[in-house]
C-alpha cells in the first residue's frame, strides 16, 4: 500500500507550493469572474418584458365565439398580461385610445363567429397607440390563433356529430359544438416571443455559468499538465531512483502518481464549483449527482490523457512546453475560450472527441436542467477515454522499461 | 557478490568485467577517479538498471532475477541528495520509511533513532531546503538505514560538504559497520576509504586495476614513499632519470610542474635529487615527502592522481 503514501506525499508537496496553488485555484476563479462579467450581455437573451397593458374590446359579434375570445381567453388566460375592459361603442373605444386610457383596442364584427364557423376570413380591427407595438402583435396573434384553432376544432366536431347522427348517435355527441378551447391556448403565442436556442424545458446558461464550466475544464487540463510535468521532473531527479530501490514496484509507482493526480484534479474541480457558487452565485444545475459524475469522469479522462502524453515525452521541459500548447489548443477547440454557441453544429459534434469539449458540453447540459440519467452516457464515454489513454500509457511505459532490461 | 559485471551504453563500455565480493559485516571501499565507473557499478548492484552481462547476488539473492527481493536487503545513499526539499527532515524520513514498508510505532521509533544518529533531532521539523549541504547529506544517509538493511551502499556521500559534517558522516558509517552492517563505500577521497574500509577495489576506466587490503595495496608499490618536487615553471628534466641511477625509471613520474619519485628511503635521496634538478636548470618551489597511501598506489598504477 506504499503507493497511497506516494499519492499523499504529492498532495502535501503541492499544497506547500504557493505558486502552484495560486495558478490552480485562484487563477480560475479570477478568470471566471473577469470573463463572466465581461461577456455577461452576450449570453443574456433579449427577452421581451411586456408590461401589463389595457385592452378595450367592442364585441359586435352575434355568435358565441366573440364572447368566448373576450371572456375566456383575454380576461382569464391573459389576465397577467392584459387588463380587459368591455366597451359598448367604437367611438368610446377610439376616445379612450386617443386619451391613452387604453393601449390597444379590439373591435369584433357582427359576423365574427359566423366567419369562423364557415372557415372564412373575418375582419377584426385592432387599433393601438404607437408605444404598444408589441402588445398589438400579441393581441393580433392571439386572435388569429383563436380563429384558426376554433375553425378547425369546430369543423372537426361538426363532422363527427354528423357521422354520429348517421349512425344513430351511439356516442351521444352534441349536434352543436360546445365552446371549449382545446389545449392550452396561452402557450402558443408566447412561444413565438420566447423562442430560444435551447429546448423548451431547459434553462438558458448565463455567462458566469458558461465560464465557470469552461475555465474549470481548461484549468483542470493545466493541473494535469503541471502534475505530469512534476512527475517527469521527479523522474529526472535522484529521489526517483531511490524510490525504485524501495519496496515500491514500478506499477505501484505509476498507480501512486495517478492517484495523486486524480486527488489533486478532483480537489481543484471541487474548489472551482464551490468557489464560483459562493463568489458568483453560479448555478451548476439541479443535479448535484450529475455534476459530480461528469466531474469525476472528466478528471479521470484528463488524467489519462496527461499520463499518456507524459509517457510519450521524456523530459519535463519538453512536456511542459508541449503540454501548455496542447492545453491552449484543446481549450480553444473545446469552447473554453470562445463560447460553443458560436460554433457551427458540425464542429460542436466533432470537438467532442476531446475530453474537455465533451465535459464542457455535458456540464452545460446539467446546468440547463439535465439530470444524472441524461449525462450517464457522456460520463461513460469520458471514463472509457480515460481507460484507453491509461492503457496506452502503461503499455508505452512498460515497453520502455522492458527495453532497459532487455 | 559481483561477477564479470559489464555494462555497455551503445558503443561505450562503462564497466568491464568487474568482479568482487564483500563479506558480511565488512566495509568495502570502491576507489577511483570521477568517471571510473563506480556509480554505474553501484547502480547495477542496487538494481536500478540491469548489467549487459554478469551476475549480482546480495545475501544469496539474485538481483537480476528477483530485484525487489534483493533490494529489501539494501539501503542506498546516492551521490546526489535524494530528498524532498519542501518537506521537513522528519517528514522525509517518514516517507522513506513507508516506502520501505515501515508503519505505525515502529516507523516512529526508527525515525527518532535515525534522527538521533545523525544528530538532527533538534532540526527534525525544519524543511530540508533550509539545511546546509552537510546536514542534507546526513538526512540522505538516515533515509537509507531506516529499514535496517544488511548492506548499506554509499555512493560518494561526502561530496561538497564541510569538514565537520564529513567527520560526522564518517563516524556514523563506522558506527553502523561496527554494529554489523555491511558497507560498500565509494569515493575518490582515499583518506575516507582508508579510514573506513578493510578491503578496497580500485577502479579506472571501468575496470578494477587493483584489489586487496590496504596493506596489500601498499605493498604492491613496495611500501615506498613519494617525494614530490614542485617547480615554479615547466622544465625539461628528461635527463634527470639518468642522473639518478639508483632509481628505476618507472618510479619517476614527470608532470607539467611536478616531479614524483617513489623511494623506500626518501630522506637518503632527497638532497641528491634536489641538487640534480637544480643543475638541470629547474627552480624548486616546494618539496614534500608523502608516506605510502592509496593515493600513491593509484598514482603508481595509473600515472594519474585520484582527483584528476
Amino acid at each position: 500500500m506504499s503507493f497511497w503514501w506516494l499519492a499523499l506525499k504529492d498532495m502535501i508537496h503541492l499544497g506547500r507550493d504557493k505558486k502552484a496553488i495560486l495558478t490552480l485555484v485562484f487563477m480560475p476563479i479570477l478568470l471566471i469572474g473577469i470573463l463572466g462579467a465581461a461577456f455577461g450581455n452576450m449570453f443574456q437573451e433579449e427577452e421581451a418584458h411586456i408590461q401589463k397593458f389595457k385592452l378595450g374590446i367592442v364585441n359586435h359579434d352575434e355568435g358565441e365565439l366573440g364572447e368566448l375570445l373576450e371572456k375566456e381567453l383575454f380576461e382569464k388566460n391573459l389576465a397577467t398580461t392584459a387588463e380587459v375592459e368591455s366597451i359598448e361603442h367604437d367611438v368610446e373605444l377610439l376616445r379612450q385610445l386617443e386619451e391613452k386610457q387604453l393601449s390597444i383596442g379590439l373591435i369584433l364584427p357582427e359576423t365574427f363567429s359566423e366567419s369562423i364557423l364557415l372557415g372564412e376570413e373575418s375582419s377584426v380591427n385592432i387599433i393601438s397607440i404607437p408605444e404598444a407595438e408589441i402588445q398589438s402583435s400579441i393581441v393580433e396573434i392571439v386572435t388569429q390563433q383563436f380563429s384558426e384553432t376554433m375553425g378547425v376544432e369546430l369543423t372537426g366536431m361538426k363532422l363527427v356529430a354528423e357521422a354520429g347522427d348517421r349512425a344513430g348517435n351511439p356516442a351521444g355527441f352534441e349536434k352543436h359544438p360546445a365552446p371549449v378551447i382545446l389545449g392550452n391556448p396561452t402557450e402558443l403565442p408566447f412561444d413565438v416571443l420566447k423562442e430560444t436556442t435551447i429546448e423548451p424545458d431547459q434553462k438558458q446558461v448565463g455567462s458566469f455559468q458558461y465560464y465557470a464550466a469552461g475555465m474549470g475544464v481548461m484549468f483542470l487540463l493545466m493541473t494535469v499538465v503541471n502534475g505530469v510535468g512534476a512527475m517527469l521532473e521527479e523522474k529526472e531527479q535522484e529521489v526517483y531512483r531511490r524510490i525504485l530501490t524501495t519496496n515500491l514496484t514500478y506499477s505501484q509507482y505509476l498507480l501512486g502518481k495517478l492517484l495523486g493526480l486524480l486527488f489533486l484534479a478532483t480537489i481543484q474541480l471541487a474548489i472551482i464549483i464551490l468557489g464560483t457558487k459562493v463568489l458568483f452565485d453560479v448555478h451548476w444545475g439541479e443535479s448535484i449527482a450529475g455534476i459530480v459524475l461528469v466531474g469525476l469522469a472528466y478528471v479521470f479522462s484528463a488524467c489519462g490523457l496527461g499520463v499518456l502524453c507524459g509517457s510519450l515525452l521524456k523530459t519535463e521541459k519538453s512536456f511542459s512546453t508541449a503540454g501548455m500548447l496542447g492545453t491552449q489548443i484543446l481549450a480553444a477547440a473545446g469552447g473554453s475560450m470562445v463560447p460553443l454557441y458560436v460554433f457551427p453544429e458540425w464542429l460542436k459534434e466533432v470537438v467532442t472527441i476531446f475530453p474537455n469539449a465533451l465535459a464542457l458540453q455535458t456540464f452545460l447540459n446539467v446546468m440547463s436542467g439535465d439530470h444524472i440519467q441524461a449525462v450517464v452516457y457522456e460520463a461513460l464515454i469520458l471514463i472509457l477515454m480515460g481507460i484507453i489513454f491509461l492503457v496506452m500509457a502503461f503499455m508505452r511505459l512498460s515497453l520502455e522499461r522492458r527495453k532497459s532490461y532487455a | 557478490m559481483v561477477k564479470d559485471l559489464t555494462k555497455k551504453f551503445k558503443n561505450i563500455e562503462a564497466v568491464k568485467n568487474v568482479t568482487f565480493s564483500v563479506e558480511k559485516g565488512e566495509a568495502y571501499g570502491l576507489l577511483g577517479p570521477n568517471g571510473a565507473g563506480k556509480t554505474t557499478t553501484i547502480q547495477m548492484i542496487t538494481g536500478l538498471f540491469p548489467p549487459s552481462s554478469g551476475q549480482i547476488s546480495i545475501g544469496g539473492i539474485d538481483m537480476i532475477q528477483t530485484p525487489k527481493k534483493a533490494q529489501d536487503l539494501i539501503g542506498i545513499v546516492p551521490q546526489e541528495i535524494a530528498l524532498y526539499q519542501n518537506m521537513s527532515a522528519r517528514e522525509n524520513l517518514k516517507f522513506w520509511g513507508r516506502m520501505y514498508g515501515l508503519s505505525g510505532q515502529l516507523l516512529k521509533n526508527r525515525v527518532d533513532e535515525a534522527l538521533e544518529l545523525i544528530g538532527l533531532t533538534a532540526r527534525a521539523k525544519d524543511k530540508v531546503v533550509t539545511f546546509s549541504g552537510g546536514m542534507k547529506r546526513r538526512v540522505n544517509i538516515a533515509a537509507a538505514i531506516l529499514h535496517r538493511p544488511d548492506l548499506l551502499i554509499m555512493d560518494e556521500p561526502t561530496v561538497g560538504i564541510d569538514p565537520q559534517s564529513r567527520t560526522h558522516i564518517l563516524d556514523t558509517v563506522r558506527r553502523l559497520n561496527v554494529e554489523g552492517m555491511t558497507v560498500i563505500y565509494t569515493s575518490h577521497y582515499m583518506e575516507e576509504v582508508e579510514y573506513l574500509c578493510e578491503r578496497i577495489g580500485i577502479m579506472d576506466h571501468g575496470q578494477f586495476i587493483a584489489q586487496g587490503t590496504i596493506s596489500e595495496l601498499r605493498e604492491s608499490i613496495g611500501d615506498r614513499s613519494r617525494i614530490l618536487l614542485s617547480f615554479s615553471q615547466e622544465h625539461n628534466l628528461q635527463q634527470v632519470p639518468v642522473l639518478l641511477p639508483n632509481i628505476d625509471d618507472k618510479d619517476i613520474q614527470l608532470e607539467e610542474k611536478k616531479l614524483t619519485v617513489f623511494h623506500k628511503k626518501p630522506q637518503e635521496v632527497l638532497s641528491e635529487l634536489v641538487q640534480q634538478v637544480t643543475k638541470a636548470g629547474a627552480q624548486v618551489k616546494a618539496v614534500e615527502i608523502i608516506e605510502p597511501n592509496l593515493e600513491s598506489v593509484f598514482l603508481h598504477l595509473t600515472g594519474r592522481s585520484l582527483r584528476d
